[in-house]
C-alpha cells in the first residue's frame, strides 16, 4: 500500500523533517494536547478498571508454535495466549528486528489489546527480552561474565549492537569503563535454554 | 620424606576445620547460612541451625585434635571421617538443592560446584595421608623450616584456589587488575563515535516532541535509519481510531532533545496528521 520500502523512508522522512507539509487539520480530529491521549478511554484500559486482575492486554510465555502471522505462546501460569502480529507491532530481539526472527521455544513479552476472540493483537513483542543485576565477575574478550546472585550469566557482546550506559549519561559503544567486582544492570537477548544473554544495554557507575 | 610430608598435613586439615567449625559456632550469619543451604531438607526446618553449629563443634574438635599433640591415629581417621562424609553432603546438596549455597567457609553465597568437591576430596586425601605421619607437626617444621613452610604454604594455596568463598579475596582483585593493564573491551573505546540507537532513543524519551505525542504510541521502535545528520525512529501509532506513524527525528550525534522533530503520519493516505511545532530558538 506504500510502495516500495526506500520509497515510504522517503514519505517518511519528508513528513518529520520537511518544513512545507501540509499538516490536515490535526484539530478537527480532537485536542492535540498530550493530556487527551493519556486520558480516559486508551484500548488497553489503562486509567481504570481493576487493577487485581491480570492485564488482559499483557501476555509472557514461551513461543510453543507460529502460524503466519500468529505466534502460539505457553504463559509461565499455564495460560495460553494466541498472539497476532501485524506490519505495526514492533518486534525486539535483542534490537528491532521483524516476526521472522521469531523460534519456537522463544521467551516473549507482548503488549496489545485483547481482541474479542481471545487473540491478543500486539503492539509490541519482546522476545528473549531480560532484565538482570548483577555484579560483573570477570570481563573477556566479546564477553563479560555476570554473577546474579550466586549464578553465572554469560554476556556476549555484540558488536555494534551492544552499548553502555554510565552514570545515567547518553548511551555510547565504549564498554571499556566497565569494571570487574562492579554492579551492573544488564538488558539483553537471552538465549533459550543456556545462561547466556546477548547484551542490548548495560547500565553501569564508572 | 614422605613421612616428614604427611606429618606435616594435619596442620592443613586442623587449620581449615578449626577455621570452619569456628564459623559456623562463632560466625555472625551462620545461622542464616544454615538456613539457606541444604540442611534444612535433610535434618528439617527447624533442626538445622543445632545441626550445623553442632557439625561446627565437631570440626573444631577434631582440627583442635589434629593441631595439638598427641599424634594419634585416631585423630586423622575422624577427619578423614569428617570429610568423606562432607562430600556426602555436597553430593546431596547438589542433587537437591542445587543453587543453595555450601555454607562450608563463610557466609559468603556460593553455589556447590566443582570446586567445593575438589577442596572436600583434597581435605578427604590429606586426612587419610596425615595416618601415615609420624611425628608431630610442629617437630617436622622444626627440623625443616624452610621446606615446611613452602609446603604449609602451597597447601595453604591449594585449598585458597578451591575455595569460591575466597574468590573476593585474590580472584577479583587479580581480575581488576588485569582488566586496568589491558581492558579485553578497550577495542569497543576505538570503534569510533557511532552512536547507538539506545542512545537516540533516550535522547527521544527526553524530548518535548515525544513529550507531546508520546501519548499516541503504541509499540516499541518499529525501524531506524539515519538521514544525514538526524537519526530517523519510527512508531506505530494509533489517532483516535486511526491507525497511524509517528516518526521522529532525532540530532544523530548531539545531544538536543529540544531540537527532536516529530510528525505522526497515516501512511494509508499519507496525510501528516501532526507535527511537532519547535520552539523558536530566541536570537
Amino acid at each position: 500500500m506504500n510502495g516500495s520500502p526506500l520509497d515510504r523512508r522517503r514519505f517518511l522522512n519528508t513528513a518529520v523533517l520537511g518544513t512545507a507539509t501540509a499538516v490536515v487539520g490535526a484539530t478537527a480530529l480532537g485536542s492535540v494536547a498530550p493530556e487527551a491521549a493519556f486520558a480516559a478511554n486508551r484500548p488497553d484500559g489503562v486509567g481504570g478498571g481493576d487493577l487485581s486482575a491480570p492485564d488482559p492486554n499483557f501476555a509472557e510465555g514461551r513461543i510453543t508454535g507460529i502460524t503466519g502471522s500468529m505466534l502460539m505462546v505457553a504463559g509461565s501460569d499455564r495460560t495460553l495466549h494466541r498472539i497476532r502480529l501485524t506490519a505495526a507491532t514492533s518486534v525486539w530481539k535483542l534490537r528491532p528486528t521483524t516476526l521472522d526472527q521469531a523460534k519456537v521455544g522463544d521467551g516473549l513479552y507482548a503488549r496489545g489489546v485483547r481482541m474479542g476472540d481471545g487473540t491478543l493483537a500486539a503492539d509490541a513483542v519482546w522476545l528473549n527480552i531480560v532484565n538482570l543485576v548483577v555484579h560483573i565477575s570477570s570481563i573477556g574478550r566479546d564477553v563479560i561474565h555476570f554473577d546474579h546472585h550466586g549464578d553465572r550469566v554469560v554476556g556476549h557482546v555484540i558488536a555494534g549492537t551492544t552499548a553502555a550506559v554510565y552514570n545515567d549519561t547518553p548511551a555510547v559503544n565504549d564498554l571499556s569503563l566497565l569494571k570487574v567486582g562492579g554492579h551492573a544492570q544488564v538488558i539483553g537477548a537471552w538465549r533459550p535454554d543456556t545462561n547466556e544473554v546477548d547484551i542490548a544495554t548495560v547500565y553501569a557507575a564508572a | 620424606m614422605v613421612a616428614w610430608i604427611t606429618s606435616l598435613l594435619p596442620a592443613v586439615v586442623g587449620g581449615v576445620l578449626v577455621w570452619a567449625g569456628a564459623f559456623k559456632l562463632a560466625g555472625r550469619r551462620a545461622a542464616a547460612v544454615a538456613r539457606r543451604g541444604a540442611l534444612p531438607g535433610l535434618v528439617g526446618k527447624d533442626r538445622a541451625v543445632p545441626v550445623y553449629r553442632a557439625v561446627g563443634g565437631v570440626e573444631l574438635a577434631v582440627g583442635a585434635l589434629l593441631l595439638l599433640p598427641p599424634v594419634a591415629a585416631a585423630d586423622a581417621v575422624a577427619s578423614t571421617v569428617l570429610c568423606v562424609g562432607f562430600l556426602g553432603f555436597l553430593g546431596y546438596s547438589r542433587a537437591v538443592a542445587p543453587e543453595s549455597s555450601c555454607g562450608c567457609l563463610s557466609d559468603k553465597h556460593t553455589p556447590v560446584r566443582w570446586r567445593s568437591f575438589a577442596r572436600a576430596a583434597v581435605l578427604a586425601v590429606a586426612s587419610g595421608l596425615a595416618l601415615l605421619g609420624t611425628a608431630h607437626w610442629v617437630d617436622a617444621v622444626a627440623s625443616r623450616p624452610a621446606a615446611a613452610v613452602a609446603v604449609l604454604l602451597g597447601a595453604a594455596l591449594v585449598v585458597v584456589a578451591l575455595s569460591e568463598d575466597l574468590d573476593g579475596y585474590w580472584l577479583m582483585p587479580l581480575r581488576r587488575l588485569r582488566v586496568r593493564l589491558r581492558h579485553p573491551l578497550g577495542r569497543t573505546a576505538a570503534a569510533g563515535f557511532d552512536v547507538p540507537v539506545a542512545s537516540s532513543v533516550q535522547q527521544l524519551l527526553r524530548s518535548p516532541a515525544y513529550l507531546a505525542a508520546g501519548g499516541w504510541v503504541r509499540s516499541d521502535l518499529l525501524d531506524t535509519w539515519d538521514e544525514g545528520e538526524w537519526r530517523i525512529l519510527n512508531y506505530a501509532a494509533r489517532y483516535g481510531e486511526r491507525q497511524a506513524t509517528a516518526v521522529f527525528a532525532v540530532p544523530r550525534t548531539r545531544y538536543e532533545p529540544a531540537e527532536v522533530r516529530g510528525a505522526l503520519v497515516d501512511e494509508a493516505d499519507r496525510s501528516v496528521l501532526w507535527q511537532h511545532a519547535q520552539e523558536p530558538v530566541p536570537a
